[in-house]
């Protein structure tokens, strides 16, 4: 590995600069965020640039990247996406995707299925549960969202590094902005498309459902959910972890999806 | 100048327990509806409208209502139907409705209809503010916060298009389409009723208000604060070619006459469970502002704009938070007897010089029986001499001069 794991770079499309941080070698995987934006590049990505080129762009309207005028839910996150994979000439990728993310992934596989090659959800979004509800963090407020959200943050060192500190004034102003994004995607219906579960079928990708057990944001109802409706998807229940498994397990995340990923 | 009575309606059977042990202890949006008791609502709803007919009995120009939702601190859920009844049941008063929410009705044409109504029944009495409503407006209807802006500009567009274009025509925006804009019934009032926007200073509605001619309300704003966000509109207006006078301002603020300055002073502390409800827990911030309810970039660049002219309110955090002294020091609450009261609002109006002044007579615990009498001394002394003042200051109302 060099000095420098990853580098970063600005693309320009539809208009508008799209950050985007890429590293490692091998067959691409892109990464798709949640609301609270890419959080830089963590551990998980450097898990896997170990065997993959890592993409990880900034969605538009968050972090650094632009959001087009007319960009304004989550179906046309998804076709902007699916274009942003075009001019990266990624015509045979795996995606990963962690709530709004994985929902995004979804809609992404279900419009386009044939440029997968593999897909990964995790603690995904996009579907409404049967019972219980995905919980409604823009209600319950930044303080009791993550908390909700973790369930030992003393276990994850990201936890420490990313939130065991007041942030500075710009880190505020960044989080306003990727909230009020995530508003824009993802108010209503809030985290769900109900005909996405209808179109999950037509998939014939190799999909790894990955979920923490203790995840108080999406139910794990919605992994089994996602588990159904994808023919030969497998779940991956992760013990003891909360809604972000990459985050507050890095290491057995990054293990079963690098397996998953790996598998011929 | 225009002298038109407010009350919110509160609704106040409930205890600082009951909110502390609502979701998030909010006495807004998530207050559990349990604690209402509709007998109890039934009677208040028949004070609140005996207290306005009364208002244009004692001479009030105006009858001012306003809306919100999920909330015990204003009953007015509905307020076009209070209006309504308003419209029938008086005779002379204008009704000002300060103002219905834009961005939460789905369907802006139905409200146009409604407020046609109203202003026919009324005999063309209709004054139609409209606002963008609080964020619990837009968690209590799901509208997206985000689009707050945009509804709100769109919805008055199509409404003013509805009122003013004869139909059918078809409307294609943003955020509302409609194939046939056609409502039989218009607003008797040509070419529509007057259209006044109420608020607490958000720069860009200041300026969107002052490029359309509006009267804009100050709600009981901090009179230095107030004065300042004056030169924001007046700023506004010299760059579409006016310079805007008392007739394009008005400024609400809570006033409560006793027969006794001890009295009243005594009585007037009920507000300070009004608009803040029973409690006095602030709410959670998202509550009120949600993400995106506020455009960042547009405030930013509007604050950046201004910034000399933009001063912190000193009661920062609410009238209710300050301490009742401090309140009735700055004239944030007027109470005292008649002759207390005219002479606090002479200072106000001669600092302020709004066309239009909103009396907000009782509040929170002030009982229905301290409310009438304290209309009744704003009839016998405080009214006349009120309209002296506005002569002396010479301050127009927009009835008198048209904004």
């Amino acid at each position: 590995m060099t000095t420098k794991e990853y580098h970063e770079e600005f693309i320009e499309l539809a208009g508008v600069a799209i950050h985007l941080l890429k590293g490692g070698q091998g067959n691409p995987v892109v990464v798709l965020h949640s609301v609270e934006g890419p959080l830089g590049w963590r551990s998980y990505h450097r898990h896997l640039a170990q065997h993959f080129t890592v993409y990880v762009p900034t969605l538009p309207g968050f972090g650094r990247s632009q959001r087009p005028p007319w960009l304004e839910t989550l179906p046309d996150l998804a076709r902007f996406s699916l274009w942003l994979l075009q001019e990266q000439g990624l015509e045979h990728v795996s995606l990963l995707g962690y709530f709004m993310g994985g929902w995004l992934a979804a809609e992404m596989a279900v419009m386009c299925p044939h440029i997968l090659n593999r897909l990964v959800l995790v603690d995904a979004a996009g579907i409404q549960p049967q019972r219980g509800e995905i919980a409604d963090i823009f209600l319950l407020g930044p303080e009791e969202s993550r908390r909700r959200a973790w369930f030992a943050p003393q276990q994850s060192p990201e936890y420490r590094e990313l939130f065991g500190r007041k942030p500075s004034p710009e880190e505020r102003e960044l989080h306003a902005q990727n909230q009020e994004t995530a508003v824009r995607y993802c108010w209503k219906p809030y985290m769900y498309d109900r005909s996405l579960p209808w179109l999950l079928p037509r998939l014939r990708v190799p999909t790894l459902i990955v979920w923490g057990r203790e995840d108080q944001i999406v139910p794990l109802a919605c992994g089994e959910l996602y588990r159904q409706a994808i023919p030969g998807s497998r779940l991956t229940v992760i013990d003891q972890c909360g809604h972000y498994p990459h985050l507050e397990k890095p290491d057995e995340f990054s293990r079963r999806v690098s397996e998953f990923l790996l598998t011929p | 100048m225009f002298l038109m009575r407010f009350t919110e309606r509160a609704y106040v059977a409930y205890s600082a327990e009951d909110v502390k042990n609502s979701f998030r202890s909010a006495v807004r949006l998530t207050f559990s509806n349990a604690h209402f008791d509709p007998r109890l609502g039934a009677d208040l709803y028949n004070e609140y409208l005996d207290e306005y007919e009364y208002a244009e009995e004692v001479g009030f120009d105006g009858l001012m209502l306003n809306e919100h939702h999920n909330t015990p601190t204003c009953l007015g859920a509905a307020m076009n139907l209070e209006a309504a009844i308003l419209a029938r049941t008086t005779k002379r008063a204008k009704i000002v409705l300060l103002g219905n929410p834009l961005p939460i009705f789905d369907n802006p044409i139905r409200l146009a209809e409604e407020l046609a109504e109203i202003d026919m029944i009324s005999r063309g009495r209709l004054v139609s503010g409209f606002v963008r409503g609080t964020g619990v407006e837009s968690w209590a209807t799901n509208t997206n916060p985000v689009h707050n802006r945009e509804r709100f500009e769109e919805a008055h567009d199509l409404i003013l298009k509805t009122w003013t274009t004869p139909g059918p025509f078809r409307w294609e925006g943003k955020h509302y389409q409609f194939r046939v804009v056609n409502p039989f019934e218009r607003p008797l009032q040509q070419p529509h009723p007057p259209i006044w926007i109420p608020g607490v200073g958000s720069p860009e509605t200041l300026v969107w208000c002052a490029r359309h001619h509006y009267p804009y309300i100050y709600l009981e704003t901090d009179p230095q604060v107030t004065l300042d966000m004056m030169a924001i509109y007046a700023q506004a207006a010299k760059q579409v070619g006016y310079e805007p006078g008392p007739q394009h301002f008005g400024y609400l603020v809570r006033v409560h006459v006793q027969d006794t300055d001890e009295k009243a002073y005594e009585v007037g502390q009920g507000f300070l469970v009004g608009n803040a409800g029973v409690g006095r827990i602030p709410l959670p911030s998202e509550f009120m502002a949600p993400p995106g309810y506020n455009s960042r970039e547009a405030t930013r660049r509007l604050i950046e704009q201004y910034r000399h002219a933009l001063r912190p309110d000193p009661l920062y955090g609410g009238v209710d938070a300050a301490g009742w002294d401090k309140v009735v020091e700055s004239n944030r609450v007027i109470v005292g007897s008649p002759k207390t009261v005219v002479k606090k609002l002479r200072q106000v109006l001669s600092v302020l010089r709004p066309g239009i002044l909103g009396v907000w007579t009782n509040d929170g615990t002030i009982s229905h029986r301290d409310a009438m009498r304290c209309l009744t001394l704003m009839k016998e002394e405080v009214l006349p001499a009120l309209r002296e003042i506005g002569k002396e200051l010479d301050l127009p109302g927009p009835f008198e001069q048209a904004p």
